[in-house]
């Protein structure tokens, strides 16, 4: 075959892997990019705006009618326009008389109100404000205009959701339920695979087709009977029926049938020669899952083990069932909820807590991920 | 090994037990915008080492104000309450009941939900007692009590359900200084109000803001309209008959409401971007518009909660930067000022003897009050100071309810889940989407008949 022929299928690979990637990469900076905005702007406008100047339309007040000055007559206020907060405006492109046209006088120019005042304002954000008669009021006079803003990112987001001070104890928590979960699976899991694919006993295949069985229940059907079992257990023997053990059982039963399946199919695909010339040296079972599977297992361990993290991790529904909302029990994804207020009016916590809760499963990820592909394709192809 | 490490602190935390530690009392007892001696009732009792379960709605700023009415229940009596918030509170609850561990107590924002939980048996009757302080306390007594009273699973009426924590509907809010700008006056009566909507499309502005969209629960918006524009046009027992189905739910009368609304939904002129977008905006952002420059709307008729989604800087200054007036009634119509309100009803699920006595603590003054000085929270209750609410606004706010000649409930709360809070619902958004109100109201009593 010539090089070229093998460069058309690589280039086109490539370029789908490359288109690929973008595709899935475009959300996740979407995201981060909102995050790192102002919340009343990432209500007002897409994410994509917000690298450019952009024309925003608001109004400013004058100061207050009490520190008006009488110069020829008349009554004049002057002053920079200033934000509530602080922000000085500075680059203002027009502004207008009324708040239903905040565009009708470029900057510099002046214009004359309904009552009769003159208005102007300068590109500079300086205003003056003259009237024949006293100015009055309780407050300051609304000025409308039109403003370039620069691209402005803040923090602020990622400080709401720190400082509410829980999701600390929200983030051990979720530790506290993932690290079992995850453990606990992985260890039963080993076991019951090294017996599907090595041991001799009587109706094996069917206990593994019923394990295969197990894989297509939905969880949800089982919740209820479930918490109806550790709340019975609970009564007769005297404990919480919530509580973490109780999560960690279900989410090792709910894991199990997927981290059996995988793991048997890997074992079985190692090579029968070894076991059996280890058996016939007198090696127990034990020994030889020890001694030989086990550390040749280690990528189907390690793939599954990220599996299993990722979902308990990012799980909300059996931690909700199985688990008190309280403080010391409540999970990172029920926090995160909970942080969006009664009416979910917080709902901008949630791009900065995405990432917040992202933190600890990419560390995994990118720890393990050399196993990753190994333990995906495992078993799928007998080598 | 940091994963040994890991792992001992996640053990550590598993055993862990009991709730965390007591939030701060907030409040000095010598504050006397309190009545602190509603409280020495319960200082005499002990309850050390008890514990009552309560699951509820209400999860961050109104947990922490839920928070503060319970530290003092928790100083004074020895108790632990041990409060569940979560925006899933409905399901798990049922969860938890249909698992055989209910907790103690449960707020729920639907009475009809409550209605179905005491026929099933799931309830447990409140006390007298109880019964008695909301009918002689609260303002228009025997309205609340026949709000919180539903057929058990024996067939007898009983109360089940105590209102706590209630809020308004019947609010329109608008910007001050843009009505000032326009010479706009607050209008006095739906005839006034309808003026002053064509005034402000003759002047070139858009007069409202309406948004319904709200996940699983979009057309809830549309329904408070539905049911302020029935109690504006219909006398309260035509109002009853509708939640009951009593009358049919395609009855001429309902079918004059949902046109009504339609005269402001569906006018283009009328709603900011257009009828069809409607079911579109999310409801939380849709106030928003009335603090744009130009503004987007001048008025925004939602509920006394609103305020927590307005921009940031407009959520402390109401009265000054935005306010609000009463939905007004028909001056044709003689039906006096009816209000429209929600609020939870907190429901006794396993009983005990120190739940009881919860339940009596919330009665009293205190509990109310306690609240009051936070967020979110009106009460009818006529013992309550009024000075102890922490803004002019909910002051304003609580007085519409001690004044109000016909108090009447959230009609979609009311009613049975599958129409209240499903085929209403959506019948909403069909509606503001171009079907017409025959259609709607015909699709909903269907629904509803097959519910029979």
């Amino acid at each position: 075959m010539s090089t070229q022929s093998s460069f058309l299928p690589r280039f086109f690979n490539g370029t789908a892997l490359t288109a690929l990637v973008i595709l899935w990469l475009v959300p996740t900076l979407g995201l981060f990019v909102s995050s790192i905005r102002d919340k009343d702007q990432l209500a007002a406008s897409g994410w994509w705006t917000s690298f450019n100047e952009s024309k925003q339309v608001t109004f400013a007040r004058t100061d207050l009618p009490e520190t008006q000055q009488q110069i020829d007559g008349q009554f004049v206020l002057s002053g920079q326009l200033t934000a509530d907060d602080g922000t000085v405006f500075t680059n203002v492109l027009a502004f207008g008389s009324s708040s239903r046209d905040p565009e009708e006088v470029p900057a510099g120019e002046t214009a004359t109100l309904k009552n009769g005042a003159q208005l102007t304002v300068n590109s500079d954000g300086s205003y003056t404000y003259v009237q024949d008669k006293e100015i009055t009021g309780s407050r300051g006079k609304r000025i409308f205009f039109a403003y370039g803003q620069p691209p402005r990112f803040t923090l602020e987001n990622y400080d709401n959701v720190l400082d509410k001070g829980k999701i600390g104890q929200a983030f051990l928590n979720t530790l506290a339920v993932t690290i079992p979960a995850t453990v606990i699976p992985v260890l039963i899991a080993a076991f019951a695979a090294y017996a599907f694919s090595w041991m001799q006993f009587a109706g094996r295949e069917w206990l593994f087709a019923v394990v295969i069985g197990l894989l297509v229940v939905p969880l949800q059907t089982s919740l209820v009977p479930l918490l109806r079992l550790y709340s019975d257990l609970g009564q007769m023997f005297g404990f919480e029926s919530k509580g973490y053990p109780g999560v960690w059982m279900a989410h090792t039963g709910f894991g199990l049938p997927l981290a059996i399946y995988l793991m048997r199919n890997y074992m079985k695909s190692l090579p029968g020669d070894l076991i059996e010339s280890a058996r016939v040296d007198g090696a127990s079972h034990f020994q030889v899952f020890t001694r030989i599977i086990l550390p040749l297992s280690l990528p189907a361990l390690a793939s599954f083990t990220i599996f299993q993290f990722l979902w308990v991790w990012n799980d909300l529904l059996v931690a909700l069932v199985f688990l008190g909302q309280g403080e010391d029990q409540i999970v990172l994804t029920a926090q995160l909820r909970a942080l969006l207020g009664t009416r979910g009016s917080n709902w901008e916590v949630l791009t900065s807590g995405a990432f917040i809760s992202i933190i600890l499963p990419l560390l995994v990820f990118f720890a393990l991920q050399r196993f990753f592909v190994r333990g995906l394709v495992a078993g799928s192809v007998k080598g | 090994m940091t994963l040994r490490k890991t792992l001992s602190v996640a053990i550590a935390l598993a055993t862990l037990s009991g709730t965390a530690a007591a939030e701060g009392l907030k409040f000095d007892k010598a504050d006397n915008r309190f009545s602190w001696d509603s409280l020495s009732k319960f200082e005499k009792m002990d309850l050390n080492g008890k514990t009552i379960r309560f699951d509820g709605p209400w999860i961050d700023g109104d947990e922490a104000n839920l928070r503060t009415v319970i530290a003092y229940f928790e100083e004074a009596t020895g108790a632990t309450v041990e409060y569940n918030g979560s925006n899933d509170f409905e399901q798990l609850v049922l969860v938890d009941m249909k698992a055989g561990n209910p907790p103690n107590l449960a707020a729920w924002p639907q009475p009809g939900t409550v209605s179905e939980l005491a026929s099933q048996g799931n309830l447990v009757a409140l006390s007298d007692s109880v019964e008695q302080a909301v009918a002689t306390n609260y303002a228009a007594g025997q309205s609340w009590v026949d709000l919180g009273t539903y057929k058990g699973a024996d067939g007898k009426e009983a109360m089940f359900g105590l209102p706590y924590n209630v809020n308004l509907k019947s609010l329109v809010w608008y910007v001050p200084e843009n009505f000032e700008e326009m010479g706009y006056e607050i209008p006095q009566s739906m005839e006034e109000l309808i003026a002053l909507s064509d005034q402000i499309v003759k002047d070139g502005g858009t007069p409202w803001c309406i948004g319904m969209e709200s996940g699983g629960a979009t057309g809830w918006v549309g329904t408070d309209w539905m049911e302020d524009l029935m109690l504006r046009t219909q006398p309260p027992s035509v109002y009853d008959q509708w939640v009951s189905n009593e009358m049919p739910f395609n009855d001429p009368k309902v079918i004059e409401v949902m046109n009504t609304f339609g005269q402001f939904v569906l006018n283009d002129d009328y709603v900011d971007g257009s009828s069809s977008a409607v079911a579109s905006i999310f409801f939380g952002d849709s106030p928003k518009g009335l603090f744009d420059t130009p503004p987007k709307c001048y008025m925004h008729r939602q509920a006394s909660f609103i305020p927590a989604f307005f921009p940031d800087q407009y959520k402390e200054t109401i009265g000054t930067d935005s306010d609000f007036f009463y939905f007004p009634s028909y001056e044709s119509k003689d039906l006096g000022n009816p209000v429209l309100g929600g609020g939870t009803l907190i429901t006794m699920m396993k009983d005990s003897p120190e739940s009881q006595v919860f339940m009596d603590y919330l009665t009293s003054p205190i509990a109310h009050e306690l609240w009051m000085a936070g967020q979110g929270f009106l009460t009818p209750h006529k013992g309550a100071k009024l000075e102890a609410y922490s803004s002019d606004t909910l002051r304003k706010q609580g007085e519409i309810f001690l004044n109000a000649t016909t108090f009447r409930f959230d009609a979609s709360d009311l009613m049975p889940g599958a129409i209240g809070a499903g085929a209403f619902w959506t019948g909403m958004v069909d509606f503001t989407s171009g079907k017409s109100a025959e259609e709607v109201t015909t699709d909903i009593q269907k629904a509803w008949d097959a519910i029979k």
